[in-house]
């Protein structure tokens, strides 16, 4: 099964991360390179050039505070100079709570004798992190089938053969990610600034159904065959809880576009990954001599506990 | 062409329609969602500070909520109290303007009165009409300080942060000399049978009666909770307390400066509920002091 | 199918017994398996699916003659969240706390398939009273696998019914977990196949 768009898919992908990476490279400030959290307690400033010894050593020239409070700055232990002096890492009297931006303030960086200005920074975690781990965390950790239940009527009724299975998650992971995008925009430019929230679940159920119909029209005329392969499974798609708990989980969490995007490929690929997974057991269970009252649904239900069991072990899990 | 006609007009109708029954529901439950919710808060307040309903409040027992904004102009920020203070016989709001180093930057009266001031719309619209842009505000939190006749009671916090799952609400109580008197967990979504045993009285009593200090030390030991620390903490649920009375004392004293004995299962909701509460009470007694500081020396007749 | 020839009593017990939503038409499962674990919350999302299933099928049945069969299952989605955000938005006022416990799920009813199915089925070719015993049936139906299921996973998993203590300890944990919902329901739909089946047996026994 060739997909004609794939080879442009990969370097897309690429660029993309690309443009993060670099994003997360420079910083504000034409004197200072780098600013990243170091450890448990410590935060690592890489200058473009040495700071001098007397202006790095006092710590009163450094001020962190955490973003949503700027009145309660954090105390400095100690502050270390590399060898080259490029390099100055701060140490502080407690455990840093990484998951806030803090703001660093650097008052007249003094370099060789001259002052570079002061810089007001911003240090968070790489946001490449953070959009991987809601990436991973709504296919694995938080599996949409597994995990939290959703989608199960459809999950049971299309997992019985390992061609149907696939096409069914490639089907729903391109229906969700389009109407997940088009839920995000309604609900952050007219439902959130007009008030107009209870309205979400009108609203995103209406916009699910309009993607169906758009993917439905547009895979007609650009791919027949791809049509003819996955067609039958769009209808499925409007029943399944997870393409509206998508975005309404979107909505709860206030998630801006990227996270959105993760978001919605994180619950397609793991409705696909869950699918695959039951049909390659309901093949074999075909085979196997199962009592008649347990035969069809309920055996199917049992495996579908022993995997929940199984994916219980990736909770509480955290990358980044 | 007329059946396109006709389609479109049944959609729109019934569309209009289904959103005039959802905007009226909307607009009633609306007010009775806001009334719970305050009637809620008020009860959370009560229970913490020991009034039940066979014992009740006295009379002058009055809560008076002060709310915090962060303002921001340009690069500069500034922290704004809303603070009740009295005029003649009633209570208005006055908020003033303080900056990073304690130091009162201004203030300005409020036209807004406290039963109007719990809703944060009502408040952002007085706000407005003192902070001209490009300053610009956002809301940070609230405090309920209770008193009882002339002196402060308690200070209650209301509280969120990251739990296990998703968040975590409590309302917590300290007494004057920042010592939790108790703490409520108001709203949580962990796991049922393991990160929601927060809510039990065997987690959440154990933060009673810590001192300021223990508290900025306090861990988390993963450790079984002893039987005669879990049925003190458990005491006084309507069931025959199986401890005698002289007993109590000692068990509470032996227990007193120990660390928090984490829920089996849930170590990490344990300790985001400590280290929550711990971030929340060391960050409240630092702002507090600032705050009745500026308020002794600029002489702002608070009601509280 | 043609309109109805079932009297009322027969339409609710239909719902109940012969085509049970959960047991029987393996339908709006996700429910089932992720909150019933507490009798509490099956009765409260028994209640609101129920609302919403009545609610709709008298809508859908007042309505029948003047939807545009081009519009048919836009018609039905519409009506259908409409009658979820009104209970979504009475239970989050009314009953903030039990609210909370159900998450989204309250929410997702409008994604459950059985409601769209009987709307298609029953109530747009029947009138408004027998859409309304139908709608009872299927709602009772939904709520009655729901509290049975989060009677056996409430009581086996933390000793209390409806939050009253009646075992005094905790028989086994899992069972409150999500990976035990689908055992239960699992077994509970073996459960009903076994019945089906001396049914049948005793039946076929009786004509011979």
């Amino acid at each position: 099964m060739k997909i004609s768009g794939g080879n442009y898919l990969f370097p897309a992908i690429l660029a993309i991360m690309g443009i993060f990476l670099l994003a997360g490279c420079t910083t504000d400030h034409r004197f200072v390179k780098k600013t990243a959290f170091k450890e448990a307690d410590a935060i690592i400033i890489e200058f473009a050039g040495p700071v001098d010894e007397a202006w790095a050593g006092n710590a009163s020239n450094f001020e962190v505070y955490e973003k949503p409070d700027p009145d309660i700055k954090l105390k400095i232990q100690k502050v270390t100079v590399s060898a080259d002096r490029k390099t100055v890492i701060l140490t502080f009297a407690d455990a840093l709570n990484k998951n806030q931006p803090h703001i660093l303030t650097m008052h007249s960086i003094s370099s060789e004798g001259k002052s570079m200005g002061t810089a007001i920074l911003s240090v968070k975690k790489v946001y490449l992190g953070y959009l991987f781990s809601i990436l991973i965390g709504a296919m694995i950790i938080n599996n949409f089938v597994f995990t939290k239940y959703l989608g199960l009527c459809v999950f049971f009724g299309t997992s019985q053969k390992k061609s149907t299975a696939v096409g069914m998650g490639i089907t729903f992971t391109i229906v969700i990610v389009v109407s997940a995008m088009m839920s995000w925009f309604l609900y952050d430019f007219v439902l959130q600034p007009f008030r107009l929230n209870f309205l979400q679940i009108v609203v995103f159920i209406g916009l699910v159904s309009l993607s169906v119909q758009a993917v439905d029209t547009i895979l007609r005329k650009v791919n027949p065959l791809l049509f003819k392969a996955f067609g039958v499974y769009l209808v499925l798609v409007i029943a399944n809880c997870i393409i509206i708990a998508v975005p309404l989980i979107l909505a709860d969490n206030q998630y801006n576009a990227f996270e959105s995007l993760m978001l919605a490929l994180g619950a397609g690929l793991g409705f696909l990954t869950a699918l695959f997974l039951m049909s390659s057991v309901r093949e074999r269970l075909e085979l196997a001599n199962v009592p008649p009252t347990y035969r069809g649904l309920p055996i199917a239900f049992v495996v579908a506990g022993l995997f929940a069991l199984a994916f219980l072990g990736f909770s509480g899990m955290s990358i980044f | 062409m007329k059946e396109i006609i006709r389609i479109t007009v049944g959609l729109t109708v019934s569309c209009l329609i289904a959103a005039l029954v959802m905007g009226s529901v909307f607009v009633i439950t609306d007010n009775a969602k806001k009334h719970n919710e305050h009637v809620n808060v008020q009860q959370t307040v009560l229970g913490l500070l020991g009034y039940t309903k066979s014992r009740p409040a006295p009379s002058d027992l009055r809560l008076y909520t002060i709310y915090r904004y962060i303002i921001s102009d340009g690069d500069t920020s500034t922290l704004g109290y809303m603070l009740p203070v009295l005029k003649g016989d009633s209570v208005g709001y006055q908020l003033a303007v303080i900056d990073l180093d304690g130091q009162l930057v201004n203030q300005f009266k409020l036209g807004v009165t406290p039963e109007k001031a719990s809703e944060p719309t009502e408040r952002s619209a007085a706000l407005k009409e003192v902070l001209k842009p490009p300053r610009t505000f956002v809301y940070a939190d609230s405090t309920i300080i209770a008193k009882l006749g002339q002196r402060r009671l308690a200070y209650l916090l209301p509280g969120e942060f990251p739990g296990f799952k998703t968040f975590i609400d409590v309302m917590l109580a300290l007494d004057p000399s920042f010592k939790i008197i108790g703490l409520e967990i108001t709203e949580q979504e962990e796991d049922p049978g393991l990160g929601a045993e927060i809510k039990q009285d065997y987690f959440k009593n154990q933060f009673r009666g810590k001192s300021f200090e223990k508290l900025k030390a306090l861990h988390v030991i993963k450790e079984p909770l002893p039987e005669e620390y879990k049925e003190y903490l458990e005491r006084g649920k309507g069931r025959e307390s199986p401890i005698p009375e002289g007993e109590l004392e000692i068990i509470r004293s032996k227990y007193q400066d120990k660390d928090i004995y984490a829920l089996t299962g849930a170590t990490i909701s344990s300790k985001a509920v400590t280290d929550g509460v711990k971030n929340m009470v060391t960050k409240f007694a630092y702002r507090i002091t600032r705050l009745d500081s500026v308020i002794t020396r600029q002489h702002i007749p608070v009601a509280f | 199918m043609p309109a109805t020839t079932k009297t009322n009593f027969q339409l609710v017990s239909n719902g109940i017994l012969d085509e049970n939503p959960i047991f029987r038409l393996a339908l709006s499962m996700c429910p089932a398996v992720g909150i019933s674990t507490t009798v509490m919350n099956g009765l409260m999302l028994g209640t609101a699916v129920l609302f919403v299933q009545v609610f709709s099928s008298c809508t859908i049945a007042a309505i029948k003659n003047h939807i545009h069969p081009r519009i048919r299952i836009p018609t039905y989605t519409l009506t259908i969240a409409t009658w979820v955000t009104v209970i979504d938005l009475v239970l989050a006022a009314y009953m903030p706390a039990a609210y909370k416990e159900m998450g989204i799920f309250v929410k997702l009813i409008v994604a459950f398939a059985i409601i769209t199915m009987r709307l298609e089925i029953f109530a747009c070719k029947n009138s408004v009273s027998a859409s309304f015993w139908d709608g009872i049936g299927m709602g009772l139906g939904f709520m009655f696998g729901m509290v049975s299921l989060g009677l056996v996973r409430e009581l086996l998993g933390m000793g209390t019914i409806l939050g009253y203590d009646v075992l005094g300890f905790r028989p086994l944990l899992f069972f409150v977990l999500p990976a035990a919902g689908f055992f239960c329901v699992g077994i509970m739909m073996a459960m009903f196949n076994y019945i089906e089946l001396v049914y049948n047996r005793k039946k076929r026994a009786k004509q011979v």
